[in-house]
């Protein structure tokens, strides 16, 4: 680059004053369009909530019968049917989360412990690479390999004729299951969280570690006890981001997920596991082709604004979370 | 480089981009249309056609669903879309034609020696009456049934309701997949399950077997005669009083042609109108 970029004078300005004014222009635009959108989506789903109230979030019903009336006088051109509680979606939306991020924590610490610290050179610059590109894999992959694999295996080979035989016709346990979505999830958000815990673990300055290895104190505690503590703020960063990913995520899910507005029973034992249930962004996917009917419309833009609110909230959790843990040191 | 000389550089660059688009532009008419995405595969093969026989027009075509589509044509967004199903109230300003037939197979694993069902049969199954094979008969299963359809919002649901369940819906038990291939896909892998799917997905090479309903099999000659219960007009969809003529023209090309026809019956749907 030569000097003059530099040194060009324009209309009284620097050009690091221009840049800063600009960008921050960018910054105001970009908040204002997700206020906008904030703003509409509630609109939109005003009617939904409205008439339902706090039944909205509860349980009562069939779900699949409340959907197909608010469509039909929707498309017949009837008076609008608005009545909905999402309760088995919600639930279905919490275990599924909680479920693969409760798997994906530990995994993912351990292993973005075991990149930075303890591997091998060699096997340190095969990991990393894999797991960056295993974060950037579509979710529709995922979801093939889902229902291709995942699915017919649990299908054929976990779930027996008993099993099936006991709750037939209330659903159906084809394989498409709290489990398969979970595990498939687990996989998908782990390498998120190992990337974000991997930057943070190298940010550790060397002389804290170094400091307690000096006193004769093992590479393992070291690590555990000064390393991860230390990035305590980024474990949670990660965690946030991974829960946001898990949550909003659709299509994998209502690919694996079985579908149907049903509230898995924890109380069935075994079999809650390879119960189906649909999550509440699955829901907005199955249901895009019934936009021309104005209830269902609201309807989805209920399910896409509690979703949003999910969101913000976990954000806000999440820096709240940060806040005591910030004078040990490393800031995420 | 200087700043200049990139910006000078980058300049060159867009006005070369935008004189090479202009050529490709220039005489040739886009016909933007969206509907159904069953009929997608069908639609891509005559739009190809089409162009080859006139140069000069173009498609560009959004699958966002039936019902989606003819809402597009109603905002103006399109000019023509395709559906599945005959006109409702809310359709209002648009007018329907019908283009070429389809149909909608029952579909089991190829593992089930199932070869017939009936009407009534069928919606015991997908309304949670029959739970197990032993109590259709006719099969060699004695498992639990595993019924496959499609989500309550699709068109090919509400077809088959009309067509089988009457006023019922579909039981809580039949897994709900959000396209024809997919519900293929859960069929061919499982050895216990039967679906609803359209003519297109179910032939050689699905990895699922068609079974007859009332003793009459999913084919394209069943069809076009109407013998077949399960069967359905695809429909073009037109605004009623700003219809374009270069849509018309087309939509009269997939409705009469014999090469249209031909295209239409090797696609895996059925021609209707066209000519021998």
């Amino acid at each position: 680059m030569d000097e003059d970029d530099f040194l060009e004078p324009g209309q009284g300005m620097s050009q690091d004053q221009r840049a800063e004014l600009g960008l921050g222009a960018l910054v105001f635009v970009v908040v204002g369009l997700l206020l906008a959108m904030l703003a509409f989506v509630v609109h939109e789903a005003w009617p939904s909530f409205a008439h339902n109230g706090i039944a909205w979030f509860g349980p009562g019903g069939s779900l699949d019968q409340q959907i197909q009336a608010i469509i039909n006088s929707g498309q017949l051109k009837e008076a609008p049917v608005y009545t909905f509680h999402a309760w088995a979606l919600i639930w279905s939306t919490i275990l599924i989360t909680v479920g693969a991020v409760a798997i994906a924590f530990p995994a993912s610490l351990f292993i973005a412990v075991f990149i930075v610290e303890f591997a091998p050179p060699w096997l340190r610059g095969t990991l990393e690479p894999v797991v960056r590109l295993l974060a950037s894999v579509p979710s529709v992959i995922y979801g093939l390999a889902g229902v291709l694999v995942i699915v017919p295996f649990i299908g054929n080979h976990l779930i027996t004729q008993s099993q099936k035989a006991s709750v037939t016709p209330i659903i159906q346990l084809s394989g498409a299951s709290l489990l398969a979505a979970v595990l498939i999830l687990t996989v998908m958000i782990a390498p998120i969280m190992i990337a974000v815990f991997v930057d943070g673990l190298r940010a550790v300055p060397r002389g804290w570690l170094e400091g307690s290895l000096a006193l004769g104190v093992n590479q393992w505690r070291t690590f555990w006890k000064v390393g991860v503590r230390t990035v305590r703020p980024v474990l949670v960063a990660g965690t946030v981001l991974a829960t946001a990913r898990a949550m909003g995520e659709a299509i994998m899910l209502s690919m694996v997920s079985g579908s149907v507005p049903f509230a898995p029973n924890p109380v069935d034992g075994l079999i809650f596991f390879f119960e189906p249930s649909q999550p509440l962004a699955a829901t907005i996917i199955h249901n895009t082709e019934a936009l021309n009917s104005p209830p269902m419309k609201a309807t989805l833009y209920a399910i896409g604004a509690v979703l949003l609110f999910s969101s913000a909230m976990l954000s806000l959790i999440g820096w709240t979370a940060k806040q005591p843990m910030r004078r040990y040191g490393v800031i995420a | 480089m200087t700043l200049r000389s990139r910006v000078r550089g980058l300049a060159a660059l867009t006005v070369a981009i935008a004189v090479m688009a202009v050529p490709a532009a220039a005489g040739a008419t886009t016909l933007f249309g969206s509907g159904s995405s069953a009929e997608q595969p069908i639609l891509n093969v005559l739009f190809k056609a089409y162009n080859q026989l006139h140069r000069n027009v173009k498609f560009n075509y959004l699958p966002d669903g039936g019902n989606a589509g003819v809402q597009d044509v109603q905002a103006g967004r399109r000019l023509f879309a395709v559906n599945t199903r005959p006109p409702l109230p809310s359709d209002a300003d648009t007018t329907y034609f019908k283009l070429f037939l389809d149909g909608l197979c029952v579909d089991v694993n190829p593992q089930n020696s199932l070869s017939n069902l009936t009407v009534a049969q069928t919606k015991d199954i997908f309304t949670g009456v029959d739970t197990n094979w032993v109590q259709v008969g006719g099969s060699n299963l004695s498992t639990t049934i595993d019924p496959v359809g499609r989500n309550s919002a699709a068109g090919s649901y509400t077809f088959f309701q009309q067509a089988i369940l009457g006023t019922q819906t579909q039981s809580s038990n039949v897994a709900q997949e959000t396209s024809d291939g997919l519900v293929a896909t859960a069929v061919s892998k499982d050895p216990d399950a039967i679906g609803y799917i359209g003519l297109a997905h179910s032939g050689k090479g699905s990895g699922v077997k068609k079974v007859t309903l009332n003793g009459v099999s999913c084919s394209q000659a069943n069809i076009k005669n109407e013998t077949y219960p399960m069967f359905r007009y695809i429909w073009g969809v037109l605004p009623t009083n700003r219809a374009s003529p270069a849509v018309e023209k087309f939509f009269d090309w997939v409705r009469t042609s014999k090469q249209a026809g031909q295209i239409i019956n090797r696609a895996g749907a059925v021609a209707a109108f066209n000519k021998k």
